[in-house]
């Protein structure tokens, strides 16, 4: 029998059609694409015992403790800590994708000048030659930590300038420097939510990411979430049904760009209708004048204002930098009182900020812990430590700074924290390549400054001398009842958070001379000073485009 | 039956066999483990009932993973029999220090993270919805892992079209949605995946 090219054909239509009621093609299809999750240059995390420590997230300002899953050593998986007093086993979206970040595409992994590839010798002998031509500038964005100490006393031992990049809550927070004697820098300031029976929120995304992720959405849904008469009222003041507005006990709808006239219409208010105590200083505003500019009625304010004091405490919450915000926390009495504006810790320095004007600076050197975004106002020359490239930035150097868990750190209180806190986060995987953090390449051109593991050693010694607060790890213990300062230490290091005992009096010595003139508008063109990843975990990435839980970064406008 | 008939034919049953038959053959290869565990003789001599004797919890309520040769050398620090396993297993690794490299037949990635706790104490599986009976087996099975994938064959399942499926058989990610529609128990992507 002669086979033709029709029986070929044929042949394989028919082993075609075969083919589809086989598992080859659909098997082929699963294991296909697993297979291409595992190429060889994608990193895989060793097989190993399966373990899980405790750490912080070093990522923004808040600090939050989380357990890590590790997995031959190396971590794999991130959880929140339900044992911890302030997250309460809460974490942001981002939070929960961070270990995924040492091996993101966009990290940096070797010393980069002007996007060519260089060198750590060459980079510490440049910035080495620009401290002695000309003074130079650091900016740090966790002010308090023992890197800090490094970097302060480095600048000011080349006689330059130390600034500090603030995050957006502590940045709300200044106003009261000035309101409060002696002065008390915003840094040692936070909110007594916990104490608080109404909140009045101007434009603060309280159920959207606003400091301690767990904080404030674990009160609200213990004292407000669903309940008609709750027990923590939360007014939301915002131009826009924001994911706050929405959960908010009330929502007031107000014209954008009138928040201030609307603080300064509340105090004329309080005052005139004797709701408070306090009898001035008041804004030139009437309150008809607040209703015009507010586009709410008169009525509306004053029933607002009402409502407010009617179950006190009550705490206005700015949601960036406005003196009328606090002017009137000063009206209801909320400053330095509980549930209020407290203060946090003991009065540490006021930092100079990190947006102010740099005039003559030689060079700038720029902290991982600053937002990849902020770009500082000069045409000095940038050294610039981060994990990752975000993109698009005026740096000349640019200079890999530890990953997660690449670097042992401490963990200060978290910008709206009503307790002092003090958390140690031990190194828990080595790094892959080359990489120093701002303190050590600073230490490393002058060998006399303390390293940043003794600054945290003496701190943990200090902590203990001092007999108070409360060490939360695997047990909760009085420090008083430890041992001693290396049991402290020892348990500190297995990233248990200390927490400083209440203080005994929440009272502050508070003035306000006048009622504040009204601040200009925002440009969405300034450095918001608001904490942004330079790049987002494939998780996070997700997370935040598919369900909009945050806006990306690269959409942030102000 | 026309000529065009038989040789579509033929084409069919050849695709047909060769995807059924010879498939699933060349995409598995058989490695065999280290040592020949018999769960059953382990059963009946030693009295061993529960598997958490040895595939214990730790505190934390994770699977504490594989028992490390310390817990083998409770009874086998030195030979027990006189079979060749029994010299691999005390010569080779107890003595030498070097824990046993088994192959773990339900070895997911390392980025699911499954809580053996919450499904063994408060949903009270049993290890074997899961496992199969392998407790009762008296004899070692067969390690096949997927040539493309590099997943031993336990976590696809043993049947090729995933339709006649014994209890326990399959550990893909679709299993645990199955079983978790049935049971009403709805888990976001980061309750595994965290």
């Amino acid at each position: 029998m002669k086979v033709t090219r029709r029986d070929l054909f044929v042949w394989g239509a028919g082993a075609a059609a075969g083919m589809v009621f086989s598992p080859v093609p659909w098997k082929l299809l699963d294991d296909v694409s697993i297979w291409t999750q595992n190429w060889p240059w994608i990193p895989q995390p060793p097989h190993g015992p399966i373990e899980v420590k405790q750490s912080f997230c070093t990522l923004c300002p808040q600090g939050c403790a989380m357990k890590v899953k590790m997995a031959g050593g190396c971590p794999v998986g991130v959880a929140g800590v339900s044992g911890n007093p302030v997250t309460r086993g809460a974490l942001c979206p981002l939070a929960f994708g961070v270990h995924q970040l040492n091996w993101h595409p966009q990290r940096l992994r070797a010393v980069r000048h002007k996007r060519v590839s260089s060198s750590w010798s060459e980079a510490r002998a440049a910035f080495a030659k620009a401290c002695g031509e000309g003074p130079i500038v650091i900016v740090d964005g966790r002010p308090g930590s023992a890197a800090s100490s490094v970097l302060a006393s480095f600048a000011e031992e080349q006689k330059g300038s130390y600034r500090v990049a603030l995050s957006l809550e502590t940045r709300a927070l200044l106003p009261y420097e000035a309101m409060v004697s002696p002065v008390i820098p915003a840094s040692a300031l936070g909110y007594d939510l916990e104490r608080a029976q109404t909140i009045v929120s101007f434009g603060a995304p309280l159920l959207d990411g606003w400091g301690i992720p767990g904080r404030f959405t674990r009160l609200w849904s213990e004292r407000a979430a669903g309940m008609s008469e709750p027990q923590l009222r939360l007014i939301q003041i915002e131009d826009s049904l924001s994911r706050t507005a929405t959960r908010a006990w009330r929502w007031v709808a107000i014209r954008p760009g009138s928040k201030n006239a609307l603080a300064a219409g509340l105090a004329r208010v309080l005052v005139e209708e004797h709701l408070v105590s306090a009898r001035g200083p008041l804004s030139a505003l009437t309150v008809s004048d607040a209703a015009l500019q507010t586009n709410l009625s008169e009525s509306a304010i004053r029933d607002l204002a009402r409502t407010m004091v009617a179950k006190p405490p009550v705490l206005a919450i700015a949601g960036d930098e406005r003196p009328e915000i606090a002017a009137l926390n000063f009206i209801l009495g909320s400053v330095g009182s509980p549930g209020g504006i407290v203060r946090r810790s003991k009065p540490t320095e006021k930092y100079e900020l990190a947006n102010a004007a740099i005039p003559n600076a030689r060079a700038v050197l720029i902290d991982a812990s600053v937002p990849w975004d902020y770009a500082p106002p000069t045409d000095a020359e940038i050294f610039r430590f981060a994990a990752w490239d975000g993109g698009s930035n005026r740096a000349d150097w640019l200079l890999p700074a530890p990953g997660f868990l690449e670097e042992f750190t401490d963990v200060n209180s978290a910008p709206t924290s009503a307790v002092e806190t003090y958390g140690v986060a031990p190194q828990l995987t080595k790094p892959m390549f080359e990489i120093h953090s701002a303190a050590q390449f600073l230490s490393a051109i002058d060998s006399s400054f303390t390293n940043p593991e003794t600054i945290i050693h003496q701190r943990c010694a200090d902590l203990f001398r001092e007999r108070a607060g409360t060490v939360y790890g695997q047990e909760i213990m009085p420090v008083a009842e430890l041992d001693s300062a290396q049991k402290f230490e020892a348990e500190l290091s297995k990233a248990a958070l200390w927490v400083a005992d209440a203080p005994k009096s929440a009272s502050l010595l508070c003035e306000l001379k006048e009622w504040p003139s009204t601040s200009p508008a925002e440009s969405p063109r300034n450095w918001s000073a608001a904490w942004a990843a330079a790049v987002l975990p494939p998780l996070a990435t997700k997370l935040y485009r598919e369900s909009s839980l945050r806006e990306a970064p690269d959409r942030r406008t102000a | 039956m026309s000529r065009n008939s038989l040789v579509f034919g033929f084409g069919l049953a050849v695709a047909l066999l060769a995807g059924w038959v010879a498939f699933p053959r060349a995409l598995y290869s058989k490695r065999p483990q280290p040592v020949e565990f018999l769960h059953k003789t382990h059963a009946e001599k030693s009295g061993i009932t529960d598997c958490a004797q040895c595939h214990a919890f730790r505190d934390d309520g994770e699977f504490a993973g594989l028992p490390a040769n310390d817990t083998c050398a409770g009874c086998h620090s030195d030979h027990i029999g006189t079979t060749a396993t029994e010299a691999t297993l005390v010569d080779h690794y107890i003595k030498s220090g070097q824990e046993t490299p088994w192959l773990v037949y339900s070895r997911q990635p390392a980025n699911v993270w499954f809580s053996h706790a919450i499904h063994v104490r408060r949903a009270g599986l049993a290890c074997a919805d899961c496992h199969g009976s392998y407790g009762d087996s008296d004899q070692v099975r067969v390690y096949e892992v997927n040539r493309i994938s590099g997943y031993s064959r336990d976590i696809w399942g043993h049947s090729m079209s995933r339709l006649d499926r014994a209890a326990g058989d399959g550990m893909k990610m679709s299993d645990c949605e199955d079983c978790h529609r049935r049971r009403g128990i709805e888990v976001g992507c980061l309750g595994c995946h965290q």
